[in-house]
C-alpha cells in the first residue's frame, strides 16, 4: 500500500537542467520464466511532450511500464534517469518520488469500495486521527472537480462504467498536491473503454498537464489517437524497440507497417442482409438504464450498438443476457416466446454475453485459458468425465481462432491484456451461438488482431449466427457493423445502415444531433 | 427463477485461498515451485525420520500407523466434506458442531431412543444434512454471509446435541454400528476404507465433473461465472448441503467407533478439519482447495502430533503443533508465488484480483 505521497518531492536543487530528458532508459531487459518479456530497450523522452508506446497485444508495453512503476523488477544491467537524476528501477517508492505517475492497464481500483474511498486510499486519508466522511468527499470531489470528472463520490466503483472507473483511476494517480515539479505521467491504454466524448475530455486533461510543463507516456491501440495527441512515437515489437520517432514523420499506414512489421488490408464491407430470417426480436424491454427498447437481429447480421454513456446501449446487452432483472419487455428466439431469467438460461437458449468488463465480469484471472473458454459448456465425455486431455483438445482449436498462441493451461492473468480478451471472444465461439452479445469485442486489442476478430465474427455470422456488439469507437462501427443502432436516453433513437452508415453520422447520432439520411422511428 | 438485484451477479461471498496466486509456480513448473508443491510429503518424510530416531520402538510400528490412519479417518471425511463449500466460496464453521450433533442423534436414537441402528444412522445423517441445507438457504438464498450464518448454526446445534444428549454419554451403541466402524477386513481398519472411498468420491466430484469446475468457479469468481451461465446460488447451496452430509457420516462412523458419546466431541474437529483444507492449498495443486493435498495435511499433522506424544509431550504441545505449522506452510507458499511473479514484487493495491 502506497503512503508515501507526502514525501519531499523536487524539493531544492536536483541537478536537473532544462535540456535533461524527463525520461531516459537505457539497456533495460525483462525475462519472464515463459521467456518472453523486453529486449534491450532504450527510450528517452523530451520534457513537456507526449510519448505514444505502441506495438502488437503482448509486445511488451505494460511490462515496460510495470517495470517503471516497480511492481516488476527489471534484469540486472538496466539504467534510468530523471530529469537528469538517477532513477533506480524496480522500486514503486522511487518511481514516486521521481515523480513518475502511473494509470495501469488494470487501473488498480478496489470496486467494492466507494470512489471517494479509492481516492483517499491512493493519497493517504486526511491525517488529522479522526476519520471523517463528509472531509473526504469534500476533498475528493474538489480533487475530481480539478479535473472536470463529473462523478458522484458516494457511488460504489463497481456500479461505475468502465469509463467513469478510468477517470477515477487517472485522477488517483495524479493527486491533489499542488507541487509544482513537473511529473511524467504514464497512461496504459486509457482509452480502451472511453467514448469519444470523453477521450476528448482526456485529452484536454493531457494538453492541460503538458502545458504545464508536465511529460505524459501513453498506450493506446487507436492509431487515430496518436495522430492527435502525441508528439513522438516509440513502436515496440517482441519486446524491443524498433522505433522511436516523431509523429510528424510518419501517416497511417507507415505507422501500421512500423508496428506490425506488415500492411493490413481494409475489412470488406458488409452486405446487408434485409430480408435474413429473424433469430432475435425484443419488444419493449426496460431494465436498469433502459426505458423501452425493440430491436431484432437477424440470421448472419452483424448489428453495433452504441450510444453516449448512460444512454442504455451498455445495459440493453445485460437485459438481452438476463444478466440483469427486466422490469417489462418479450423477447422472443426464432418465432418462440422465451424467458431468460438468468445467464444460464441465455446460454442454454444460444446467447452468449461477453460483457466489456474484461478482469472483472468476463473472466477468472487465476484459471487457465482452457478452464476459462470451457466454464459456459463444460465438455464431458463418457460417463461425464471432465478429463484435461480432452479438454485441450477441445479448446485448441478455438484458440487457433482467435490467434493466441499461448499453451492452453497458462494462466489468463499472465497474457497481455489484448491476448486476454481474444480468449474472452474464444470462449463465447465455441459454443456455437445463435445469439452473440459483445461489449467491446476489441478493446485493447492490436490493429492487426483487431482485424482477425473481425473476420472471426464474420465467420460466425456467415455460419448463421446473429452478432449485436457495443462498441464506442465509430470507425470500427462503421467498417464493421451491417447496421447500427443508436441510443439515447433508454431508448434506440436511430437506426443506420448502407450508405448512410458513416462515422460523422454515428457520432452526430450519438450526440442526438439529426444525421444525415435516413431516420428510423 | 432467481433474478439478482441490481448488480450483474449473484453477490456471494468469497473464502479466499491464501496461495491462490501460488498456482501459477505449479503450472509454470519452475523448480521452486515442484519443490513446494510437494513439500508436504518431504517434511511428512522428515517427520518420521526424526521420530523414528529418537523414539524408534514405539513411532516406528504398524500398531502406530494404524492408529493415525483409523483416528485421521473421521477427519478426513469431514475435512473432505469441508472442502466443497470452501471451494464454492463459503465457511462453514458449524461442520465440527454438526459431525458432533450426528454423533449424539444417532448414540441416543439407538440408545435410550430403542430404535434400530440403520434407522438411528439414518437420521442422523439425514438431519445433518438437513443443517447443510439450512446454512446453505441463509447463504445462497437470504444471502449472508456464511461465517456468521454458520457461527449462529453452530450455536443453534450446540443447544440441540446438549438438548438430545441429555447432557449425559449415551452408550454403549449397539454391536451393529461398533461392528460398521470397527471391523478390520483383511487387517485394514475398515474406517481408513470408508475415508478413502469418500476421498475418491470428493475427488471425482470436484475435479473430473462440471459440477465440480462450477463450483470453483462459483468460488473463483462469483460474478464472472454468474454471466458465464453458472447458477452460482445453487452450486453455493449444493456445497453446504454437500459438507452438512459429510459431517453427518462422520458423526456416526464416530460414535461407531468410540462406542460410546458425550455431548462434546464435535468441536475438536473445527480446526484440524479447517488447517488441512488451507494446509492442502499449498500442496500439489497449489492454490486450489483440493481432495488429495488436504488429506496429505491431515497426516503430515497427525504423525507430528503422534510423535511428540510418544515423545512425551503434553496436550498444549499438539495444539501448538497444528497452529505453527499451519501459519509456517501457509506464509511459505504465499512468500514463493509471490516471489515466481515478478522476481520480486511490489504489489500496489490491485482491488479485487490481490488475493
Ligand atoms: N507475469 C507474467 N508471467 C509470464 N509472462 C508474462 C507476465 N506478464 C506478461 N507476460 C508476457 O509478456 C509479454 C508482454 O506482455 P505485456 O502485457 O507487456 O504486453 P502488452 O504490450 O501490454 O500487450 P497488450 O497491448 O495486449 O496490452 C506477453 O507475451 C505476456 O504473455
Ligand atoms: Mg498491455
Amino acid at each position: 500500500m502506497d503512503v508515501t505521497t507526502s514525501a519531499p518531492r523536487g524539493a531544492g536543487p536536483r541537478g536537473a537542467s532544462a535540456s535533461a530528458p524527463a525520461l531516459k532508459v537505457q539497456g533495460l531487459s525483462k525475462t519472464f520464466p515463459g521467456g518472453k518479456g523486453l529486449r534491450d530497450v532504450d527510450i528517452e523522452i523530451a520534457p513537456g511532450t507526449v510519448r505514444a508506446l505502441l506495438g502488437q497485444n503482448g509486445c511488451g508495453k505494460s511490462t515496460f511500464i510495470k517495470v517503471l512503476a516497480g511492481v516488476y523488477q527489471p534484469d540486472a544491467g538496466a539504467t534510468a534517469e530523471v530529469l537528469g537524476n538517477e532513477l533506480s528501477l524496480g522500486s514503486s517508492r522511487g518511481a514516486r518520488e521521481a515523480g513518475l505517475r502511473f494509470i495501469h492497464q488494470d487501473l488498480g481500483l478496489i470496486s467494492t469500495l466507494d470512489v471517494t474511498d479509492n481516492l483517499s486510499l491512493g493519497s493517504s486519508y486526511a491525517n488529522t486521527g479522526w476519520l471523517s466522511g463528509s472531509r473526504e468527499r469534500r476533498r475528493a470531489q474538489r480533487l475530481l472537480d480539478r479535473y472536470g470528472i463529473e462523478i458522484d463520490v458516494r457511488q460504489r466503483l463497481d456500479h461505475l462504467s468502465p469509463a467513469e472507473q478510468t477517470l477515477v483511476a487517472i485522477a488517483r494517480a495524479l493527486g491533489d498536491d499542488d507541487s509544482s515539479a513537473p511529473r511524467l505521467i504514464v497512461l496504459d491504454e486509457p482509452t480502451a473503454a472511453l467514448q469519444s466524448a470523453e477521450v476528448a475530455l482526456l485529452f484536454g486533461l493531457i494538453e492541460r498537464l503538458k502545458a504545464e510543463g508536465n511529460t505524459v507516456m501513453y498506450v493506446s491501440h487507436r492509431l487515430d489517437e496518436v495522430f492527435a495527441i502525441a508528439d513522438d512515437v516509440t513502436v515496440l515489437r517482441d519486446g524491443a524497440v524498433v522505433a522511436n520517432r516523431p509523429v510528424a514523420e510518419l501517416d497511417h499506414d507507415s505507422l501500421v507497417e512500423l508496428i506490425l512489421g506488415r500492411t493490413v488490408e481494409g475489412i470488406e464491407p458488409g452486405q446487408v442482409h434485409r430480408d435474413a430470417p429473424i433469430v432475435l426480436e425484443a419488444r419493449d424491454l426496460c431494465g436498469a438504464t433502459v426505458e423501452t427498447a425493440d430491436l431484432t437481429l437477424g440470421r448472419g447480421e452483424i448489428v453495433g450498438i452504441t450510444g453516449l454513456l448512460g444512454s442504455g446501449y451498455e445495459d440493453l446487452l445485460f437485459l438481452l443476457a438476463g444478466a440483469k432483472p427486466r422490469e417489462r419487455g418479450t423477447i422472443e428466439l426464432d418465432g418462440q416466446l422465451v424467458e431468460i431469467a438468468d445467464p444460464h438460461a441465455a446460454v442454454g437458449h444460444g446467447i452468449a454475453f461477453a460483457p466489456a468488463d474484461r478482469k472483472r465480469l468476463s473472466s477468472i484471472q487465476g484459471w487457465s485459458l482452457r478452464e476459462n473458454i470451457t466454464l459456459p459448456r463444460v465438455p464431458t465425455g463418457a460417463g461425464r468425465w471432465l478429463g484435461g486431455r480432452a479438454e485441450h483438445r477441445d479448446v485448441k482449436p478455438w484458440l487457433e481462432l482467435v490467434r493466441v498462441r499461448h499453451s492452453a493451461n497458462s494462466l489468463l492473468s499472465t497474457l497481455s491484456g489484448g491476448n486476454q480478451q481474444r480468449v474472452v471472444l474464444a470462449r463465447w465461439l465455441r459454443i456455437d451461438a445463435k445469439v452473440l452479445l459483445l461489449q467491446e469485442p476489441t478493446s485493447g486489442v492490436d490493429t492487426g488482431a483487431k482485424h482477425d476478430i473481425y473476420v472471426a465474427l464474420r465467420e460466425a455470422a456467415a455460419g448463421g449466427a446473429a452478432v449485436l456488439f457495443s462498441s464506442s469507437d465509430p470507425e470500427e462501427l462503421a467498417a464493421v457493423a451491417d447496421r447500427v443502432i443508436v441510443m439515447s436516453d433508454g431508448a434506440v433513437t436511430t437506426e443506420l445502415s448502407g450508405g448512410s452508415l458513416t462515422v460523422d453520422n454515428l457520432i452526430r447520432a450519438s450526440l442526438a444531433v439529426a444525421p444525415q439520411g435516413e431516420r428510423a422511428s | 427463477m432467481t433474478s439478482p438485484a441490481d448488480t450483474a451477479a449473484e453477490p456471494v461471498e468469497t473464502a479466499s485461498i491464501p496461495a491462490s496466486t501460488s498456482r501459477r509456480s505449479a503450472r509454470g513448473g519452475g523448480s521452486g515451485g515442484l519443490l513446494l508443491r510437494f513439500s508436504g510429503l518431504y517434511i511428512w518424510a522428515a517427520i518420521i525420520v526424526v521420530f523414528g530416531a529418537l523414539v524408534p520402538q514405539t513411532f516406528l510400528t504398524v500398531q502406530t500407523a494404524t492408529g493415525i490412519a483409523t483416528n485421521e479417518a473421521v477427519t478426513i471425511i469431514v475435512a473432505v466434506g469441508l472442502l466443497f463449500s470452501l471451494a464454492a466460496g463459503g465457511f462453514d464453521l458449524s461442520m465440527a458442531q454438526n459431525l458432533g450433533f450426528a454423533a449424539v442423534v444417532v448414540a441416543t436414537l439407538s440408545t435410550v431412543g430403542g430404535h434400530g441402528p440403520w434407522f438411528s444412522a439414518l437420521v442422523a445423517i439425514a438431519l445433518s444434512t438437513a443443517v447443510g441445507a439450512i446454512n446453505g438457504f441463509f447463504v445462497s438464498v437470504i444471502r449472508i454471509n456464511s461465517l456468521i450464518a454458520t457461527l449462529a448454526m453452530t450455536s443453534i446445534l450446540l443447544a440441540a446435541t446438549r438438548l438430545v444428549s441429555g447432557q449425559q454419554f449415551r452408550g454403549p451403541l449397539p454391536d451393529a454400528l461398533r461392528e460398521t466402524s470397527n471391523a478390520e477386513p483383511a487387517g485394514v481398519p475398515i474406517l481408513v476404507l470408508y475415508a478413502l472411498i469418500v476421498a475418491a468420491a470428493a475427488w471425482y466430484l470436484l475435479e473430473h465433473t462440471p459440477f465440480g469446475r462450477r463450483l470453483y468457479a462459483t468460488g473463483a469468481n462469483p460474478e464472472a461465472a454468474f454471466l458465464a451461465g453458472v447458477r452460482t446460488g445453487r452450486h453455493l447451496f449444493a456445497s453446504f448441503v454437500i459438507t452438512g452430509f459429510a459431517a453427518g457420516l462422520a458423526g456416526v462412523l464416530l460414535a461407531g467407533k468410540i462406542g460410546s458419546v458425550g455431548p462434546d466431541i464435535g468441536p475438536s474437529y473445527l480446526l484440524p478439519s479447517f488447517a488441512a483444507c488451507f494446509l492442502g492449498t499449498t500442496q500439489l495443486k497449489p492454490g486450489k482447495f483440493n481432495v488429495w493435498g488436504t488429506i496429505l495435511s491431515i497426516l503430515l499433522l497427525a504423525t507430528g502430533v503422534k510423535g511428540l506424544q510418544l515423545l512425551g509431550g503434553e496436550q498444549w504441545i499438539t495444539d501448538a503443533f497444528n497452529g505453527l505449522a499451519l501459519l509456517t506452510a501457509v506464509s511459505v507458499a504465499v512468500v514463493s508465488a509471490r516471489r515466481a511473479q515478478s522476481g520480486r514484487t511490489v504489489r500496489r493495491s490491485t482491488g479485487r484480483s490481490a488475493p
